[in-house]
């Protein structure tokens, strides 16, 4: 029976091996996600007023499965290593639950980033940018972070300072095109907050006003999001799934 | 860069022209540098009508500003700030105005290399609705179009003219309704992301679904198995050595 031994042990060093690759993946994706979700970016207010938040929703179902991951690594290998039908069969369907709710999250956060489209940000930006009576608190929010947004980026508008020339917009029902064609904070400003030529930025002269759109610094941080919650979900998934399969064997053949 | 200002200087010169001389100058939208704000919704920028009135170092520069098709019913001979030409007026009744006085001294030649010499008309927001200001420089009430030459006056006599410029067609916004905010549909990446693991998903139930069926219709494995650590193993013992008793023990 050497060589049956030999297959057990040989099962077993892989099925340890399984277990302390996902719990190793299940801290990492805990901490991705609690990185993600302590939002570096300021874009949460962005996104919660775009009613398309589930983004962060995703990443609050991964720190959860991430955690979840490890103890259940541990509980494999302490299983495999008794060799213990119960412990087994529970770290099974406990790791199947699992795999379900971290297939959800990859699936949402994969949907959700395709409609994150420019369109979208630039319909919130018109219709709620210096909304002169705001509504609710959310409307103070998204004009505070778009301000904020234009000034850090050095960028105007989603897709440039034509943005508010081409459509109509609350802004415009408030500021005379003639004395803001697009928001101050377009302008290129000095240390105190005012912009260095005031003429050259309502004119449009290059160098004193910022003429990129602000999609790209919203998309990028997000798609690093949506990437990292639901491709990394995704290996891990994979890797789950295959010593799922093998630990089925192994307790299919264990001795009772 | 220098922007146009104000200030006018009158001149008593009298002339003996009857006509205002047709110079060979069109006004045109600044291109150079590229501008971002060369059309907006009320405002446009013209380059400055440098070395074109050399001859006429006593004249006022005025830009007329008039509708597309009023060109040939704008008399040269209007007064500026008369009230059939007045800003607050236009375009309805009056469907041209004169602004931007400016002398030879504000559009000296050459222009410097470097500089930025533009006028920017519509910029004046504080006197658009003051009827004591008639050659202001205001916002443009509408999208146009709009042609514009400059004219020379000396005293109230016209001396020199430019020619009309091009059609200047202003951009007009669209409401945002018109933005659709409807997906571009699946990007291939999450399909694959749903495909797969639903397939994975369901493959790993299956395989638990037959492990446990395996397990409830095989009560004595009796096939190859893994023997456990601590599996405890009995040898049958014969305590008493039991033989047969030959028959012939009597």
């Amino acid at each position: 029976m050497a060589k049956n031994d030999d297959c057990v042990h040989i099962l077993q060093g892989l099925l340890v091996f399984g277990n302390v690759v996902i719990g190793m993946c299940g801290i990492a994706l805990t901490a991705e996600c609690i990185y993600f979700v302590s939002n570096p970016h300021d874009l949460y207010t962005l996104l919660k007023a775009t009613e398309n938040s589930d983004i962060y929703a995703a990443a609050w179902i991964g720190i959860f499965v991430g955690l979840a991951l490890f103890a259940l690594s541990i509980l494999g290998i302490i299983g495999v290593i008794k060799a213990s039908r119960t412990l087994l069969l529970l770290y099974i369907i406990l790791m199947l639950i699992t795999f379900a709710f971290e297939m959800a999250s990859c699936i949402t956060a994969a949907t959700h980033q395709d409609s994150l489209t420019p369109e979208l940000f630039l319909k919130q930006m018109l219709e709620r940018y210096q909304k002169s009576e705001p509504a609710n608190n959310s409307d103070n929010e998204i004009t505070k972070t778009w301000d904020e947004l234009m000034l850090q980026n050095h960028c105007c508008g989603v897709l440039g300072p034509s943005d508010w020339q081409k459509y109509a917009s609350v802004f415009r029902s408030t500021h005379t095109d003639a004395d803001y064609p697009w928001p101050r904070m377009c302008c290129i400003l000095d240390a105190q907050g005012l912009p260095i030529s005031l003429d050259g930025c309502k004119l449009g002269v290059p160098g004193y006003y910022n003429s990129n759109g602000c999609y790209d610094a919203i998309s990028g941080p997000v798609n690093t999001h949506a990437w990292g919650v639901a491709w990394f979900g995704f290996a891990i998934l994979c890797w789950i799934f295959c010593v799922l399969l093998g630990t089925m064997f192994y307790w299919s053949r264990i001795e009772y | 860069f220098r922007g146009c200002s104000g200030g006018s200087t009158s001149s008593t010169a009298p002339s003996w022209l009857l006509t205002a001389v047709q110079l060979g100058y069109m006004p045109v939208l600044t291109t150079e540098p590229r501008l971002e704000g060369q059309k907006t919704a009320s405002t446009f920028v013209l380059d400055q009508p440098r070395c074109v009135f050399k001859d006429y170092g006593n004249a006022d520069i005025w830009l007329v500003v008039a509708l597309d098709g009023a060109e040939s019913s704008f008399n040269n001979t209007d007064r500026p700030g008369s009230p059939e030409i007045a800003f607050q007026s236009f375009p309805n009744p009056a469907r041209a105005y004169m602004t931007l006085n400016a002398t030879l001294a504000n559009y000296p030649c050459p222009k410097p290399a470097g500089d930025i010499t533009v006028l920017r008309v519509g910029s004046e927001t504080s006197c658009a609705k003051d009827e004591m200001r008639p050659t202001c420089n205001g916002p443009l009430p509408g999208p146009g179009p709009y042609r514009v030459k400059f004219l020379a006056l000396e005293g109230s006599v016209p001396v020199a003219e430019t020619q009309w410029s091009e059609k200047i067609m202003l951009p007009e916004a669209k409401s945002s309704n018109t933005i659709s905010t409807t997906g571009s549909g699946h990007s291939a990446g999450m399909i694959a992301i749903t495909t797969i693991l639903s397939i994975l998903f369901a493959i790993l139930l299956a395989a638990l679904v037959a492990m446990l069926v395996f397990w409830s219709s095989d009560s004595c494995s009796g096939s190859s198995t893994f023997s456990k650590p601590e599996s405890v193993t009995v040898r049958r013992y014969n305590t008493h050595h039991v033989y047969d008793q030959p028959a012939a023990r009597l």
